[in-house]
């Protein structure tokens, strides 16, 4: 796992987590080490309960690790407060959910303006648009969550994690809420827009198939991160 | 980020935040405690200002001196002396006649200047008062006897003509006698109508108005010469009016909602907590997406006020509208106009709503920024932060503040907050202990109430919660509802049929004879009773100072003048509890004395009493003690003398009978033929006084209203706590072969086993009220309410059955997997 320094967009050194539970502590994981650079694509399997999600988490900012660094763009998340991680998220990072979620009472443009107006970005609008359009949804800019189906707001999903731009994208099983079809249609729809934008993906799956369509394939078990040179399909 | 993003973002959240439950249970209980508070404030002060702070408009003058007896011209004069203004009225009750229709009113006759204060307004308008020869009445006369101005009307010997109607009239009198509908005659014609016999039971007003100086010397003079019967108002007394019916009405309202606030103040604590915590996710998308936790935060302060601004105007305007049906209810009783509250207070529900709001909405929402997105999107419970227990302190203070406003004690709001909290843990503690037994005893019987025990050990501190709130609810609605028909009924049910319905006072030694006559022909029993009036001035040969003790001295018979009456055998409704009757000899007078007076006053056989009537002094012996049943409606006396001792003084007959039917017209003949006797008709008095209480009860009933809708929100709120617990209990229960009917079972279960419980604890609770309301305060026989056993269990597990098919979504066979993998 070494790569040039230089275009490393995330890194992870020593990194643990564990949770206080009433049967007393409990360790997830210790000395996780990891460099992803710019562009790539990287899938995290695992069996359930390893601790996928947690380390998305700890590797998005959105939460703290218990011991390590982790750096996005260069900075050590553990050293931002909680204002500086969300500007670093709000101008770097992106999440593609298995759930959506889209929030219910606005519209699909208004759900992908979101994160642009988060951000105070210019033209948001005309950007939220044309995001939707490139995913298929131009037609159906007005309507609201409840009226799309599951594979349509999940694309109003990429569009909104798109639209801002990010250099990275996480992506947490976003394909587990339906059926194969239309989830084969929104990985091939985000893997095609990941190669356009340049943008690192980090996708967490249990699907060994899309694991291998990714440029690196990470196993969390039993606490370990192992780098997985060739899948078993 | 932009503000006006953070205000549109706030304003769709709020909108979309109208769709669920939890939110608009939180609207409600807000709408609900600003309507309440800002209702109290506006009546309360309203009411204060109207009875218990009188002004000058409302008094009339500045000074009015009462009393029982005439008033001396020369203290007239000595006012004009003095530089003040001053001017005579006086009021008694009498019955009105006109065509075949009688009708119990107080009559006021007044002379130029009157009043003295303010003015009495009429329709049409006039200045002054009365012309001779015409009346003007208030509204009530003309409704009940349906007249109109212009029409003819007959007050003892004199005929009037209604010249105008009465809307509002400074100086109404104080006491009972207050409450009847009025009438205004001219002075001058007061004594063409005959009606100033000997027995009319008068009250005397003399009305000052000038210059402090003046004024304060008047008082000094008046207060140094006061006689017993006589009293002074001023402007700064406290409490002119002797409304203890509506001070008690105003109490009991106040009780109400100061339970209504402190039940919407838990309502909107839980309700928030639950929105919040329901609002986990979306807080962790916003923050994924690169929200602040500081624009979060405003986010959801945006919300609240959105929220506030609307609750605040529709309880404002519920507020209006609950004070305007109010005063309309209690229009008869208040002196008019009542006069208007502060504009501010019109808001003060706004501002308290919004501090509750604050103090309790930010405590959740600073917790939830304490926890990382990972853990909001996981909707881990974020623990209670230090600042967020300072804000629920505060809230809590504020509160206890509010309420020692309303009530201007403040051992007095510590004592009530803490008996509610003490009986409502109380309550808590055993119902949920009742609930166990009954669940425990059930499970033997039927399979699904093993279930059932799961269900309550989980719902337990909920259980706690809802079983005081709505008990003590219910068990006040039970107490206002019962203590207003015990009283009915008892005045209506207890008196035999055969009790007398009509007093007639006043008859002259002339019209003695004549009016028995009358009776007798109609066929109504009576007997005519002499009466004199005397005060009793010494007791075995001493002054009654020196004779009893200070406690003895307050004795209400020494401060009056008593009726006294004689006779040669016992009344048929007395009963001799000790002594003899005999008549006297030697010129010994001899009396038989009221067993309680005696009793009160150490009275025995052979006690001499002296009494002064007129400017006759005489003395009489105790010759016996008598059982007088006052409730018989009977002419009763605490002192009867033998024949011959009273008969050379000023005399009156008094008498009352029963007529019922066709023999109620013996009324109307009675004042045709004798105009000056004063006739009370008593029916008319208790339905005064039943329109009365049923006005005040109509007015606390809004009030209940208000607090159980209050108290059922609450019940809502806490059965949404846990309804996902609920729905994925029911969901497992589906997926391991329950049918939906067995899920709605254990609900219905649950819901009517908690019903049963807290109707029982009400009925328990309102019976113990109701016991030492009637044994303290009505002092009437204490009776049970078996219906109250029956119907507020029944109505307890309706109103659960019915929250809790609101609160709990369906679940049925085909959501059941989804909703699994949803909530787990």
């Amino acid at each position: 796992m070494n790569s040039p320094a230089s275009d490393v967009i995330l890194s992870a050194h020593d990194v643990a987590k564990s949770f206080t539970t009433q049967a007393g502590s409990l360790q997830l994981f210790t000395d996780i080490n990891l460099q992803i650079r710019q562009g790539e694509s990287v899938a995290i399997i695992g069996p359930s309960g390893a601790g996928k999600s947690t380390l998305l988490s700890l590797l998005a900012g959105l939460d703290l690790a218990s011991a390590g660094r982790i750096e996005i763009a260069g900075q050590a998340t553990d050293q931002l407060n909680e204002q500086e991680r969300a500007r670093l998220r709000s101008n770097h990072i992106s999440f593609v959910f298995q759930t959506f979620h889209l929030l219910p009472e606005l519209s699909a443009r208004e759900n992908v303006l979101l994160p642009l107006e988060i951000r105070g970005a210019s033209d948001a609008t005309a950007k939220a648009d044309s995001w939707l359009q490139q995913v298929g949804l131009g037609a159906r800019l007005h309507h609201h969550p409840s009226e799309l189906s599951g594979g349509e707001q999940q694309r109003v999903a990429i569009a909104r994690a798109f639209a801002s731009e990010p250099d990275l994208l996480f992506a947490d099983e976003p394909t587990g809420n339906l059926d194969e079809h239309t989830g084969e249609a929104i990985i091939d729809k985000l893997f095609l827009l990941n190669a356009e934008q340049n943008t690192t993906l980090v996708l967490i799956t249990h699907d060994n198939q899309l694991a291998q369509r990714c440029d690196r394939c990470l196993r969390l078990h039993n606490g370990e991160l192992v780098e997985l040179q060739e899948l078993d399909v | 980020m932009k503000n006006a993003t953070l205000l549109r973002l706030a304003w769709h959240q709020s909108i979309a935040a109208t769709r669920l439950p939890i939110w608009r249970a939180l609207l409600l209980a807000l709408t609900v405690a600003i309507a309440i508070a800002t209702a109290l404030a506006v009546l309360g002060e309203r009411l204060e200002r109207s009875l218990g702070r009188q002004t000058a408009d409302l008094l009339g003058a500045d000074m009015i001196l009462h009393s029982s007896r005439p008033l001396n011209d020369e203290l007239e004069a000595r006012a004009r002396t003095q530089g003040l203004r001053t001017t005579q009225a006086l009021q008694f009750p009498t019955m009105i006649e006109a065509g075949e229709q009688l009708q119990l009113v107080s009559l006021r006759a007044v002379q130029s200047p009157y009043p003295l204060r303010g003015a009495i307004v009429t329709q049409p308008q006039k200045a002054g008062v009365p012309q001779p020869g015409n009346l003007w009445v208030e509204p009530a006369v003309l409704e009940r006897m349906n007249l109109q101005p212009g029409d003819q009307m007959q007050l003892g010997y004199a005929a009037f003509t209604i010249s105008a109607v009465i809307q509002s009239s400074p100086d109404r009198g104080i006491g009972f006698g207050s409450l009847s509908p009025q009438v205004i005659i001219n002075r001058q014609d007061l004594e063409n109508t005959g009606l100033l016999g000997p027995g009319a039971r008068v009250s005397y007003r003399q009305l000052f108005a000038g210059d402090d100086a003046a004024l304060s010397q008047m008082e000094t003079e008046l207060r140094a010469q006061l006689a017993t019967g006589e009293r002074i108002t001023t402007l700064n007394a406290e409490q002119n009016f002797s409304g203890g019916a509506l001070n008690n009405a105003a109490r009991y309202l106040r009780l109400g909602a100061l339970l209504t606030l402190l039940i919407s103040a838990l309502t909107i604590a839980l309700s928030l907590r639950r929105y919040t915590l329901g609002s986990q996710n979306r807080a962790a998308v916003l923050l994924s997406l690169g929200m602040t936790a500081g624009h979060l935060q405003t986010l959801f302060l945006l919300q609240l006020l959105f929220g506030w601004i609307f609750c605040a105007l529709l309880g404002t305007g519920i507020a209006l509208g609950l004070e305007q049906l109010t005063l309309s209810l209690l229009s008869g009783l208040l002196p008019q106009p009542v006069p208007a509250a502060p504009i501010a207070l019109y808001g003060l529900g706004a501002l308290l709503g919004l501090m509750i709001l604050l103090t309790l909405g930010l405590p959740p929402l600073i917790a939830m920024s304490k926890i990382s997105v990972m853990q909001l999107f996981r909707r881990y419970s974020p623990p209670d932060t230090l600042s967020g227990r300072l804000l629920q302190l505060l809230a809590i203070g504020l509160l206890i503040l509010l309420l020692m406003l309303y009530l201007d004690d403040l051992l007095l709001t510590l004592i009530l907050i803490a008996s509610l909290l003490v009986t409502a843990w109380l309550l808590g503690r055993v119902g949920a202990y009742l609930l166990r037994r009954s669940a425990y005893w059930l499970a033997a019987k039927h399979t699904l109430v093993r279930l059932l025990r799961l269900r309550l050990q989980q719902q337990q501190r909920w259980h706690r919660l809802q079983i005081p709130v709505i008990s003590l609810l219910l068990a006040l609605m039970a107490i206002s509802l019962w203590a207003r028909s015990d009283l009915m009924n008892r005045w209506q049910s207890q008196l035999p049929t055969s009790t007398p319905n009509h007093f007639v006072i006043n008859i002259q030694q002339h019209e003695h004879q004549a009016v028995a006559n009358l009776l007798k022909d109609n066929g109504l029993q009576s007997a005519l009773y002499p009466m004199v009036r005397g005060r009793i001035t010494g007791l075995n040969g001493q002054s009654l100072d020196e004779a009893l003790n200070p406690e003895q001295r307050k004795h209400n018979s020494l401060n009056r003048e008593l009726n006294l009456t004689w006779g040669s055998a016992i009344p048929a409704h007395n009963r001799l509890v000790s002594g003899q009757w005999r008549n006297g000899e030697n010129g010994e007078n001899i009396i038989s004395v009221e067993q309680k007076f005696a009793l009160e006053l150490d009275l025995d056989i052979g006690d001499r009493l002296r009494f002064s009537i007129g400017s006759h002094v005489l003395e009489g012996t105790i010759g016996s003690i008598r059982a007088v049943q006052w409730e018989s409606f009977q002419p009763n006396f605490y002192v009867i003398f033998t024949p011959g001792a009273l008969e050379q003084m000023p005399v009156s007959y008094i008498t009352s009978f029963y007529a019922s039917g066709e023999q109620r017209k013996v009324s109307r003949d009675l004042i045709r033929q004798f105009p000056t006797l004063t006739l009370i008709d008593i029916e008319q008095m208790l339905n005064q006084a039943r329109d009365l209480i049923g006005r005040l009860s109509d007015t606390s009933g809004l009030i209940m209203a208000l607090t159980l809708f209050a108290g059922l929100i609450l019940v809502f709120t806490t059965l949404s706590q846990e309804l996902e617990q609920r729905r994925y209990e029911n969901a497992l229960l589906h997926t391991l072969g329950a049918t939906p009917k067995q899920c709605s079972q254990l609900d219905l279960l649950e819901f009517g086993l908690l019903g049963m419980i807290c109707g029982g604890l009400a009925a328990a609770l309102a019976e113990i009220a109701l016991w030492f309301i009637h044994q303290k305060l009505v002092l009437i026989e204490p009776v049970l309410h078996p219906l109250n056993w029956f119907l507020l269990p029944l109505a307890a597990a309706a109103l659960f059955t019915l929250i809790g098919l609101l609160a709990r979504r369906k679940v049925d066979e085909h959501n059941s997997y989804r909703l699994l993998r949803e909530l787990r």
